[in-house]
């Protein structure tokens, strides 16, 4: 075995460039692969760590604008929702398909803690909001069913407008918790703290439905309507949904029926499969450029190793002439073919993964500003190191494979036609 | 029974037009013999010697080597045969270029499966017994062609081959370092018995061995007994005759 490695290491020494040259082809082909691999990996997880923050069966509608005259109203007239439609939603016409219905409605409003002033959006939320959209809690409690009932003034606030009413106490602020602000002039009592991203800019705080109601001078307006529902298995069942829905609030709204622009509707659930979609297809194209990359490596080291055969003629004839076998022959080109790949797919292996590490270090660093949002578009771009470890051995594996036909071959050639060779 | 049996052995070779190079060759060489061919280029003598070396087949015939039957051996088989009981030496040498003079010697005993260690202390003996002890870590290009040649009879002889197949072993050497060639494989038949088989066109090569056998168009001429054979005949005055 040692004296075979040896003879390996003999011939591959004594043939630098071409060891080199292949050796290259083979690390730049795992390098590549990991490389890849890693950021589909970085893109898949900011996808995922997006989609993370909602329930992904629940829906979104807004008022529309009306697509055609229809009951005197012209066409372009804006719909505006109120608690009927939040009625409708609850009522037994869709309670096959809808289960929690939260409305929602926001003010501005100027909130102060001692000398600190902050220009918030307040969301006027029912207790369900929290489990619909995933609010992560740092601190204290969301709003609850008897701040609804009694219309406490309790207020929630993102973790940026804890730290900005607190002067920007970056590392204490949950020391707002139970202590009261003025908004508009009312007190309110900071009950919690939601999570936000360092990145996110804006001073949003939660309180009860009808308190924010009340704080809008209690007109009925609603901005949105957020709902949980079952039973939507497909995209086609999700639009027939819409549709439905559409025209229920059509009909509430004296619309045209069949108008579809009375309601804006956004399903997390169709978003969350074309998001799957999405990443289902960047995993194709991944394995697509993964097995054409390592298909290229194999093809460069198979080529390499027959111009190697071809050029190695004579020396495999005077082989052949003082006593190797065709296994002998076979074993010292497919142990070369193995050689190069392990070594070079090693460092290739080794240049991938630091690649990654550089690609999380710049690109994942930091969140990409979309004007009115930072959101990761590029997240953890690592590949586990069994990945990487699997993809050395298939390279290995391929690497004999690579070797193999070339091997075969000299293995093959006459000693007497190989000696003549020159 | 003689070391080599040849019978009515035929080689063609097919191309385009047909060659049939050996035509009904009968031999026999005995264990020890020091025999010369002779033939001008063309005649047959490479093929036969190829043949001899278990390196070509041959199409119809016999031929037995120790009193084994030479046909449909398989690669492994005819590998085996080549190690163990030949000993070739080229014109050209055939050397591994990117492998020292000891790595090269080495080379037959590695495919005999023997130790690294025992492996390299025979080889390094046969390098001194061919005065190349000094050269043995040295590569191929950086020697001369008489040390190559003598290199590659070191590692001809390293495995205690049964026969020696020289293919003009002088071709490609000037004419004192050929006299010191043939002198050495003059010795090996003399003093250790070896049977030697020199393929050569030069009269003056040829002169070296017991046995000139001359060849021509693929059929044996004639066997000449050679009894006044020595190096210095063929070698005088740094001339081959």
């Amino acid at each position: 075995m040692r004296d075979s490695l040896k003879e390996i290491w003999t011939t591959l020494s004594h043939n630098k460039l071409r060891t080199s040259l292949t050796g290259f082809a083979v690390a730049w082909g795992i390098f590549m692969l990991i490389a890849l691999l890693g950021a589909g990996n970085g893109l898949l997880h900011a996808l995922l760590s997006n989609m993370s923050e909602v329930e992904t069966n629940s829906m979104e509608v807004w008022p529309g604008r009306m697509t055609k005259s229809y009951g005197g109203l012209k066409e372009g007239t804006w719909l505006s929702f109120d608690m009927k439609d939040v009625e409708l939603l609850r009522s037994a016409a869709f309670s096959d398909v809808i289960d929690i219905v939260s409305p929602q409605t926001s003010t501005s409003a100027t909130v102060t803690y001692g000398r600190e002033h902050v220009s918030s959006n307040i969301n006027g939320f029912t207790s369900e909001r929290k489990t619909i959209d995933n609010i992560r809690m740092e601190y204290g409690r969301f709003i609850n069913q008897d701040d609804e009932k009694e219309r406490s003034k309790v207020l929630v606030v993102g973790s940026r407008m804890a730290i900005n009413l607190l002067g920007g106490d970056e590392t204490n602020y949950r020391r707002i918790i139970g202590r009261n602000v003025i908004v508009n002039g009312l007190s309110f009592k900071v009950v919690g703290i939601f999570h936000t991203d360092e990145s996110y800019d804006f001073n949003d705080s939660y309180a009860p439905f009808e308190v924010v109601r009340m704080l809008r001078g209690g007109d009925d307006h609603i901005d949105g309507i957020t709902f949980t529902f079952h039973g939507i298995r497909t995209e086609k069942q999700n639009d027939r949904f819409e549709a439905r829905l559409k025209k229920a609030i059509a009909v509430t709204h004296f619309a045209a029926p069949d108008d579809s622009g009375v309601a804006y509707v956004w399903s997390r659930f169709t978003n969350n499969m074309q998001m799957n979609k999405a990443m289902r297809y960047v995993r194709i194209a991944l394995w697509i450029l993964g097995i054409f990359t390592l298909v290229s490596g194999i093809v460069g080291v198979s080529n390499i190793m027959l111009i190697s055969v071809k050029e190695r003629t004579h020396e495999f004839g005077i082989r052949k002439a003082i006593g190797a076998k065709p296994w002998g022959i076979l074993k010292l080109i497919i142990g070369e073919s193995v050689a190069i790949t392990a070594l070079f797919g090693y460092v290739g292996m080794v240049c991938g993964l630091l690649a990654c590490q550089i690609m999380d270090k710049t690109l994942a660093s930091k969140p990409t500003d979309l004007g009115f949002i930072q959101m990761y578009i590029f997240k953890d771009p690592s590949v586990g190191l069994d990945v990487a470890m699997e993809a050395t051995l298939l390279l290995i594996v391929a690497g004999t494979i690579a070797g193999l036909v070339p091997a075969w071959k000299a293995s093959k050639v006459k000693p007497i036609e190989a000696l003549r060779d020159e | 029974m003689a070391l080599i049996e040849l019978k009515d052995v035929n080689k063609t070779y097919f191309g385009a037009q047909p060659l049939h190079v050996l035509k009904g060759i009968n031999l026999d060489i005995e264990r020890g013999e020091f025999v010369s061919i002779m033939g001008a280029s063309g005649s047959g003598k490479s093929t036969l010697l190829n043949i001899l070396g278990i390196l070509d087949n041959y199409d119809t015939g016999e031929y037995r080597l120790d009193g084994k039957l030479i046909w449909n051996l398989t690669e492994s088989q005819a590998a085996d045969y080549r190690n163990r009981m030949i000993g070739f030496i080229f014109q050209s040498y055939n050397l591994i270029g990117f492998k020292t003079a000891v790595e090269n010697v080495e080379l037959p005993l590695f495919y005999q499966g023997i130790g690294r260690h025992k492996r390299h202390m025979m080889a390094m003996e046969y390098l001194e017994k061919m005065g190349l002890t000094a050269w043995a870590g040295h590569f191929p290009n950086e020697m001369s062609g008489g040390q190559k040649q003598r290199v590659a009879i070191a590692r001809a002889l390293v495995t205690h081959p049964d026969i020696i197949l020289a293919d003009e072993p002088t071709g490609a050497l000037d004419s004192r370092t050929s006299v010191e060639i043939m002198d050495l494989l003059g010795r090996l038949n003399r003093e250790d018995k070896m049977t030697i088989i020199v393929v050569t066109h030069e009269s003056g090569v040829a002169n070296a061995a017991d046995k000139i056998i001359h060849i021509s168009d693929g059929v044996i001429g004639s066997v000449e007994e050679n009894r006044q054979h020595d190096s210095a005949h063929f070698g005088e005055g740094g001339i081959i005759k």
